[in-house]
């Protein structure tokens, strides 16, 4: 039997008081973990918001917004400009366009509305004036005209693109629900049709249609859960440029920067360059803003990651301060025998060692328990509430979990429960890298360090002649 | 031999300098049975302390086998005591997590015996006290107090020391258990020729050692 033995032994001596500590300190490293874990996954959302959200640029023609306002389009030449801008590494190109009653055989599938009618006002106001300017001016035949002024009609956005996937809202690639795409450089006549315009109009992949006195043949049919872009159709943008006849015409481009860091720069350069023909707008404001709300996260993560660590070295200090206090005579018997102070030393440092080295164990565990639900809360909604819809998917009909619970018994809770931990440590392993792990391991070493410095002194300073104090 | 030659130990204390041990000398035979007998506070533990190398006189010299241990430093002192000093405590100071045998290996360790030797020297030794094999395996606290201070005497008698130094070796234990320890005590002085210095209250115990020291408020009374 060595020195380390020894120790070992030691720390197992007392196992309630043992029991006390390696519990304190396993939920002080739980919690280290947890927050390293929390910090770690939300230093990669910041990056991941950093590298998407924040790098788009949308540039429009000057005084243009949607079908609103008025200008001049855009054309190849500020195109050109946009490309060329230093930290630019891709551009999507798109023309707008809208489809009236009389440029094609599709009925919109949009309703008005009271906003939609309020919208188009005007329109119906010059119609029935002009109809009435009519009934003036001649013939009687123009009258039913007059009283009846035209429907008011939500019309069919068309839109044509560099890039599909411009168009879904979160930047993926489109949802195509049947047929294909088409090709992105393409000029032929074909379209892409919002899912809720091919059911108004019963169309299906491989059916035409006609836009702009031009049949167009459908190739594919989108779902976005868009309303308003599941009612478009999409069509290659040099096909749009030419039905239109606004041949090089651009009404919207969206650029993508390298770094999220040259966002402003860029920004800036391109006003600069664009000042008279378009309007510049980027994320830039919301990134920052929503960077820092997820930095201060981090920041809060990391005190818990130094605080914990300070109340673990904390625990394990009193602890063996308590032991060393309360074994003095012990080595005061120990040095009187012929055991060198390093010899004690070691022991001690071993026995604090071993008790920091179980209650990591379960620390470990313990924080992979807690730091799914933990850093799901922290960082992402989303998750959350897909499990709410697993469960509503995947529980009985009609019974709450609760309810169901306590029909299936002790068994079916445990299972869950084992689901639940399967879960949280699919979720922990995905954040927890190496270097997580890594700093954790470290950390609780120098709880351990910390935590035997001062017994240490303390029993450098007790003097063999202890041993021969009245008991 | 052990050779005590003037020493003087002084405190400094609230009251002021307290004496606790003046100018004593004292001279202690290989193989000798030496006992050192005073009252409370008459500097028995001080001398016990120093002569056990736990202390430094203030002045004065203690030569065991030529080597003046009042002058070694503390990790000399250290070493010193793993291996030429055994101690006998009137409480014993075994080590309670530790088994009989364990506490026996553990001054061989300090002594420096190679760990395959120790277990078959610790039974060994055991055996010579009067501990029962099945005994060596139990935790002292499972023994009499008579068989805990065996244990102890074994313990001290480890490493062949140059002098056994024992402290009321007697003192917690009945009359007959007493009577035991210090014949085993006595025994061993003749058949290992090791040398006793044992500090006691017991007169009668006293009366049956070699050679008796009085202690005196710091002095030497009797010799």
């Amino acid at each position: 039997m060595n020195v380390v033995t020894r120790g070992i032994k030691n720390a197992l001596r007392s196992p309630l008081r043992s029991g006390a500590i390696i519990l304190m300190l396993a939920i002080s490293i739980g919690l280290i973990l947890s927050m390293l874990v929390a910090r770690s996954s939300v230093d990669e959302k910041i990056s991941e918001v950093k590298a998407s959200s924040g790098t788009g640029i949308t540039i429009t023609p000057a005084g243009v917004r949607g079908f609103s306002g008025g200008g001049n389009a855009l054309t190849s030449t500020e195109l050109a400009t946009v490309t060329n801008t230093a930290h630019i590494t891709s551009t999507s190109v798109s023309l707008e366009d809208q489809l009236g009653t009389s440029d094609t055989n599709l009925t919109a599938s949009l309703e008005m509305g009271n906003f939609g009618q309020r919208q188009m006002r005007f329109e119906t106001e010059s119609a029935s004036s002009s109809a009435s300017s009519t009934t003036i001016n001649g013939a009687t035949t123009t009258d039913s005209t007059a009283t009846t002024p035209p429907a008011m009609v939500a019309r069919i956005t068309v839109t044509g693109t560099t890039d599909t996937s411009s168009i879904s809202a979160d930047g993926s690639d489109l949802n195509i629900t049947s047929g294909e795409s088409f090709d992105n450089t393409s000029s032929d006549l074909v379209a892409i049709v919002g899912t809720d315009l091919a059911d108004k109009n019963s169309l299906a992949v491989g059916d035409t249609f006609t836009a702009y006195s031009s049949t167009v043949k459908v190739i594919g049919i989108f779902d976005t859960g868009n309303a308003f872009t599941d009612s478009g159709i999409i069509m290659p943008l040099v096909t749009v440029q030419t039905l239109t006849d606004q041949t090089d015409a651009i009404s919207s481009i969206v650029a993508t920067v390298d770094s999220s860091d040259n966002v402003s720069s860029t920004v800036t350069a391109l006003k600069t360059a664009l000042s008279t023909t378009a309007d510049i707008t980027s994320e830039v404001e919301q990134a920052e803003a929503s960077v820092s709300s997820l930095a201060s996260i981090s920041s809060l993560a990391l005190a818990g990651v130094i605080g914990a660590t300070v109340a673990g070295a904390i625990i394990i200090l009193l602890a063996m301060i308590i032991i060393v206090r309360e074994r003095r005579h012990e080595i005061g018997v120990i040095k009187a025998i012929g055991g060198s102070n390093f010899k004690v030393v070691t022991q001690f440092v071993t026995e604090a060692m071993t008790l920091t080295a179980i209650g990591s164990v379960i620390g470990l565990v313990l924080g992979v328990l807690v730091c799914g639900p933990l850093t799901s809360s922290l960082v992402s909604s989303q998750s959350s509430s897909t499990n709410q819809s697993t469960k509503i998917g995947g529980g009985p009909s009609n019974t709450s979990s609760s309810t169901s619970s306590t029909e299936n018994g002790a068994p079916e809770m445990i299972r869950q429960g084992f689901d639940k931990i399967g879960q949280n440590f699919a979720q922990v392993t995905g954040t927890l890298t190496p270097t997580v792990f890594i700093a954790s391991i470290g950390i609780t070493f120098l709880i351990a360090i910390v935590g035997s410095a001062i017994p240490v002194w303390f029993i450098a300073r007790i003097r063999p002649a202890e041993v021969l104090r009245t008991e | 031999m052990i050779e005590v030659k003037n020493i003087c130990k002084k405190f400094t204390s609230d009251s002021g300098e307290v004496i606790a041990l003046d100018n004593v000398s004292l001279k202690v035979n290989k193989g000798e049975f030496a006992s050192i007998i005073g009252k409370s506070g008459s500097g028995k533990s001080t001398l016990l302390s120093i002569l056990g190398a736990l202390d430094t006189p203030t002045s004065g010299s203690i030569e065991v086998d030529g080597v003046d241990i009042a002058k070694l430093s503390a990790s000399q002192q250290t070493a010193y005591r793993a291996k030429k000093i055994g101690f006998v405590f009137q409480y014993y100071n075994l080590i309670p997590n530790l088994t009989v045998l364990e506490n026996v290996m553990l001054a061989l360790e300090f002594g420096g015996t190679p760990a395959k030797e120790r277990k078959g020297r610790a039974e060994q030794l055991l055996e010579e006290v009067g501990i029962e094999p099945s005994q060596q395996s139990r935790k002292p606290a499972k023994l009499s107090g008579g068989q805990q201070q065996r244990v102890a005497i074994a313990r001290a008698l480890a490493n062949k020391p140059a002098f056994v130094l024992a402290d009321e070796p007697t003192g917690n234990l009945d009359s007959e258990t007493g009577k035991k320890i210090f014949e085993l005590l006595h025994r061993l002085t003749r058949t290992e020729n090791t040398t006793i210095l044992a500090v006691t209250h017991d007169m009668d115990i006293a009366g049956r050692t070699d050679r008796t020291f009085r202690l005196k408020d710091g002095k030497i009374v009797t010799a």
